[in-house]
């Protein structure tokens, strides 16, 4: 074997010059990623559907959270209007003449506000409900 | 650029698969040494760049971005499979003769024992020697697809040669 530096060059040439893939290589690939084109494209809708089962569950959750919330604040209310009538009631025999006289002149009113106020506390929680609108699944 | 954008992936595919097909697969064999698995990783690889088109930013070149896809797949797909094949193995041999289709017989002697002396240099050389060959001796191109210094590149090709010139000569001495 003679070792010139161009003959090494050209064996090296002939060697790898015409390295390259088979015939079929691009319709194989095209192929594959057409497969994988309809893979993807299937993957997306599937997360798509997931994503919204979890919106329109989140919705689900916070309606029945916020129904919650407004039971428990109308109770509330129901709870301390009661306990200031059985204050009252309570304190009564021992209230001033001062008082008395007040409460005589005012009591009425004072029960109506209060009666109004117990009232309310629900229908105020009801119409914010309403006017932030509807939770919609997009 | 525009078609990743416009999001037309596969015409992107079918404009950077004539530019960077021969490059990617030289480089993917330049790590195998094994043309069916360099064939596969150079499916991998294009479908790795399909996958990630929406994504690339265009900061570095699209040819950098691609070989270094490449470089990682080919690492990974080496790790997977041991032990590695050589330049030598008949199955390459057969590969190399189809090659050419009427060598000479002396022609096919030399091209053997040639095989089989850049299958013995060190793995860095023996990349730099194939890719310089077959990327029509461009030292640039040839930095880009590994990811080195043209400097290093002009090193490992002179060492790689001088290697082959004296392991050559020796070959004939004693033939």
């Amino acid at each position: 074997m003679s070792t010139p530096d161009s003959e090494l060059d050209r064996h090296l040439r002939a060697l790898f010059a015409g390295l390259d893939t088979g015939a079929d290589f691009d319709a194989r690939l095209m192929a594959r990623l057409r497969a994988e084109s309809h893979t993807e494209a299937n993957e997306r809708a599937l997360r798509a559907q997931q994503e919204r089962a979890r919106y329109r569950q989140a919705v689900s959750e916070l309606q029945s959270w916020r129904r919650s919330v407004l039971r428990l604040v109308t109770l509330d209310t129901l709870g301390i209007g009661l306990l200031l009538v059985v204050a009252v009631v309570a304190a009564w025999p021992h209230l001033g003449r001062d008082v008395m006289d007040l409460s005589r002149q005012y009591g009425r009113y004072i029960v109506m506000l209060l009666a109004i106020l117990t009232a309310a506390v629900p229908l105020v929680g009801m119409w914010a409900e309403q006017t932030r609108g509807p939770l919609r699944s997009p | 650029m525009e078609l990743v954008r416009a999001e037309r992936r596969d015409e992107a595919i079918a404009l950077l698969l004539p530019a960077f097909r021969r490059k990617v697969f030289g480089l993917a064999y330049s790590f195998l040494r094994d043309r069916e698995a360099a064939e596969d990783v150079t499916q991998e690889v294009f479908i790795k760049v399909w996958r990630a088109l929406p994504g690339f930013d265009g900061r570095a070149s699209m040819s950098t971005w691609i070989y270094t896809i490449a470089r990682n797949a080919s690492l990974s797909a080496l790790r997977a499979r041991r032990p590695q094949s050589s330049l030598s193995d008949p199955e390459v041999m057969q590969a190399v003769e189809s090659l050419d289709p009427v060598p000479s017989a002396d022609a096919m002697v030399d091209r053997a024992a040639i095989l089989r002396l850049v299958d013995q240099l060190p793995t860095k050389q023996r990349q730099v020697i194939m890719l310089f060959y077959m990327q029509a001796q461009s030292h640039e191109e040839v930095a880009t697809m590994l990811g080195m210094p043209v400097g290093t590149v002009k090193t490992l090709l002179h060492r790689a040669r001088a290697r082959l010139q004296a392991a050559a000569a020796q070959v004939s001495a004693t033939a």
